[in-house]
């Protein structure tokens, strides 16, 4: 078991309707791996990743996170999903509860902690994230960045065995796109199995191990981060690492 | 005080009591009733979801004198059993009231972003756990204005209740006035006594989405 990859995608396919949105992706995370996904908007990169825990279902192909199958029946998708954190573009804390409690809701609910227990673990997070001191802010009340951090928190309560980022800083003003991708720097250090779908080709060239480029519901390239910035296989990256890389 | 309603002060004053109590416990079971279903309407539970599409449908087509008649002399004859005119007004009014709770606590809940649901999903918590500790609790608070606005309304139909027999507010007035005619007096204090009641429960109602507002 401990060989196999920890994320194991083969063939999959999803449409919306009649629109396919994947068209065959395969690729394989191994236990401790940071890979960044990356391509033009629309590539499929957001709905391969939602695919992975099973929020977004698909028609065919297969997804294995730690062996099990997402898409069978029998699955217990909950269970599944907290051993798979996700962080999302627009933060997503709940609004109506204190940042602590946004870190401690699932560990009581899902994992069963003891409430003081999960309390105690939040709080060592959110000194882990370098906010210590805002356990009772509302999110409402925090910066952008802060708020992405306290959403890191969140997802790292649960212990997982890897965590999925969907475009964790594409919302943020630049200054604090900075501490965010510092947080996700000292955890990839930490050996977190992560993959990462963003733009912030910096990030994925220091921290990435492996790059995978989508386009068109493809993955048109899937390769070491050197090996992909200094001699990108496909026109098509090389384009779009241009482009991006121009400004 | 003019004379009519001081003489009749203490039979006004039952009146207004009923019209307090009858608003009151529609609140109660009227909210309770939406909640439910407007719930089920909003997960889809089978049966029950359609049942309460159906009944919301029915209730908001109806006008709220012939519901009571309907829980006064129809429900009693069809099921065979005796209502007082006060127990058929507070059934009609809950399931009237109950139907628009329905609506607007359905909109509620439909104004939870999904983001926010796929978030509450990802960390592995359940469809009925994301419900009840994600979308409930913000459905309620967002949901305080048009609920007390509901509220207000139903107040001021429990005057209705007068014409099935129900000595509230409305109906102890018109019968002091079958005695004594002073329709002017009498009226005018009724209708004040609305107001005044009417603005306090708004006032509640501002009161607590103050204090529970989510900010986004």
């Amino acid at each position: 078991m401990s060989d196999a990859p920890t994320i194991q995608i083969r063939d999959l396919h999803k449409s919306y309707g009649v629109t396919p949105v994947l068209r065959g992706c395969s690729m394989n995370v191994s236990r401790g791996e940071v890979v960044v996904v990356c391509g033009p908007s629309g590539s499929g990169k957001s709905t391969l990743i939602k695919c992975v825990n099973g929020l977004e279902p698909y028609q065919s192909g297969s997804i294995k996170v730690e062996g099990i199958e997402v898409g069978a029946k029998e699955t217990n998708l909950p269970q599944l999903r907290a051993r798979i954190g996700m962080v999302f573009q627009h933060f997503e804390l709940y609004p109506h509860m204190s940042v602590l409690d946004n870190i401690a809701l699932a560990q009581v609910h899902v994992l069963k902690r003891p409430r003081r227990e999960a309390n105690e673990r939040a709080q060592q997070l959110l000194a882990r994230v370098g906010l210590a001191d805002k356990h009772a802010a509302m999110p409402v009340d925090l910066s952008g960045g802060q708020q992405q951090r306290v959403a890191i928190a969140r997802a790292l309560a649960l212990d997982p065995q890897a965590i999925l980022f969907d475009e964790p800083t594409s919302a943020l003003d630049p200054e604090m796109i900075h501490e965010v991708l510092q947080v996700m720097s000292e955890l990839a250090k930490d050996g977190m199995t992560m993959v990462v779908v963003s733009h912030e080709m910096g990030f994925a060239r220091r921290v990435a191990d492996r790059v995978v480029f989508m386009d068109a519901g493809k993955i048109v390239e899937d390769a070491s981060s050197g090996e992909f910035f200094s001699t990108p296989r496909t026109p098509r990256a090389a384009e779009f690492l241009s482009k991006i890389l121009s400004h | 005080m003019p004379d009519v309603i001081l003489k009749n002060l203490p039979f006004l004053l039952k009146g207004l009591w009923t019209t307090v109590e009858l608003t009151l416990w529609t609140i109660i079971f009227g909210t309770i009733l939406g909640a439910v279903l407007g719930t089920a309407r909003f997960v889809r539970i089978p049966v029950l979801g359609v049942l309460s599409t159906v009944f919301v449908e029915f209730i908001r087509g109806t006008p709220l004198l012939v519901v009571l008649l309907m829980t006064y002399f129809a429900l009693p004859a069809l099921l065979g059993y005796k209502a007082s005119a006060y127990g058929a007004a507070l059934l009609g009014f809950v399931l009237f009231i109950g139907a628009y709770i329905a609506e607007d606590f359905r909109s509620g809940l439909r104004s939870v972003r999904p983001s926010l649901i796929q978030a509450a999903l990802a960390t592995g918590l359940t469809r009925w756990q994301v419900l009840r500790f994600i979308i409930v609790p913000q459905a309620i608070r967002s949901t305080i204005p048009s609920v007390f606005n509901q509220y207000v309304r139903l107040l001021k139909f429990t005057s209705v209740a007068s014409i099935i027999g129900v000595t509230e507010l409305t109906g102890a007035a018109l019968l002091v006035n079958a005695r004594d005619f002073h329709p002017v007096t009498l009226l005018a204090t009724v209708a004040v006594t609305y107001l005044v009641l009417c603005y306090a429960l708004s006032l509640v109602g501002r009161a607590l989405y103050a204090r529970l507002v989510v900010k986004t």
